[in-house]
């Protein structure tokens, strides 16, 4: 059985998944994460309330994501943190 | 004979120094940790950032503030307060330290303030009141206790993590290594002060373990965060 993805694993996966596109429609990102969609819906508002996403709506109502400065820093520090917080037990 | 006698005579310069040392210890980890934790928004860092917060302050206030002394009654409610503070911030550092390697399992959502919420404000309350009594017994009892308590529990999470995962992750093992040295500084404290009334060699063996303690931890953010 494929081992449950981690928190931290989850995150990286929707900011990968924005960050190869730049900007990407909610229903596309939610296939892409591979989650359900209350699950999907709780990851966002996490992401969006911590600055790592923009969510931007245009004048025809469409909804994109794109990814902040924050969200890339995270990409790019990811392995640090992921190291840092198995190395420690967090 | 002549390095113990040396040590014993500047005393008071090596505790300044001593505290020096581990305070800019500690503001190197809470330096790394704060931008872990700000780029990750990671609970457990945010804790142990916290940890080392308190541990820094408490040992600034000791060993820098309580090398000051005032006559009458200035003096006596200024011993009263490095006293209370000191011991208040060591009892909360260990409980960070202890929350940061529980807080996956205990908390179920995000607090906006690390340093007061629910939870936090329990332990601030029962740090001061060990402090109060502590104090009025004119002992340091109840602080050993809770402290030795703690870590043997941290100790025994150590060395779970350890041996699910050290194999993997190479610091699990100082990091149960630094828990099982703080209990045994711990105890070390208590048995100095009921039954060796303080004893020189006991103190320094505390202060060396200590210094352990504090430069494993700082061994662990400086080599798992290194960039490769």
């Amino acid at each position: 059985m494929a081992k449950k993805r981690e928190r931290l694993d989850v995150i990286k996966d929707i900011l990968n998944a924005i960050k190869e596109k730049r900007q990407i429609k909610p229903t596309r990102l939610l296939y892409s994460s591979n989650l359900s969609p209350q699950m999907f819906k709780n990851y966002l508002n996490e992401l969006i309330s911590k600055g790592f996403i923009n969510l931007e709506i245009d004048k025809d109502e469409k909804k994109t994501f794109s990814l902040t400065k924050k969200g890339f820093n995270f990409l790019n520090e990811y392995k640090v943190i992921e190291n840092f917080i198995e190395n420690f037990g967090l | 004979m002549l390095l113990y006698n040396l040590i014993v005579e500047n005393k008071e310069l090596l505790k300044i120094f001593y505290a020096l040392v581990i305070a800019m210890i500690c503001a190197f980890i809470v330096i790394k940790t704060n931008r872990l934790f700000k780029i990750s928004s990671h609970q457990g860092i945010r804790y142990l950032r916290n940890a080392f917060f308190f541990y820094g302050i408490a040992f600034i206030i000791r060993y820098f503030l309580g090398v000051l002394s005032f006559q009458g009654d200035l003096g006596q409610i200024y011993n009263f307060l490095i006293q209370i503070f000191f011991e208040s911030f060591i009892i909360m550092a260990g409980f960070f330290l202890l929350y940061s390697l529980l807080q996956k399992k205990i908390e179920s959502e995000v607090n906006f303030n690390s340093l007061f919420n629910q939870k936090v404000i329990l332990f601030y309350g029962i740090a001061f009141v060990i402090a109060i009594i502590d104090f009025l017994w004119k002992t340091s009892y109840l602080m050993f206790i809770s402290q030795i308590m703690l870590f043997a529990y941290a100790s025994i999470i150590g060395f779970i993590n350890y041996k699910k995962n050290g194999r993997k992750h190479k610091f699990l093992k100082f990091y149960f290594m630094a828990m099982l040295l703080s209990f045994t500084a711990w105890i070390l404290n208590a048995l100095a002060a009921v039954y060796f009334n303080w004893d020189k060699g006991i103190m320094m063996s505390i202060y060396g373990i200590n210094i352990i303690f504090f430069l494993l931890f700082l061994y662990g953010i400086v080599k798992v965060t290194r960039v490769k």
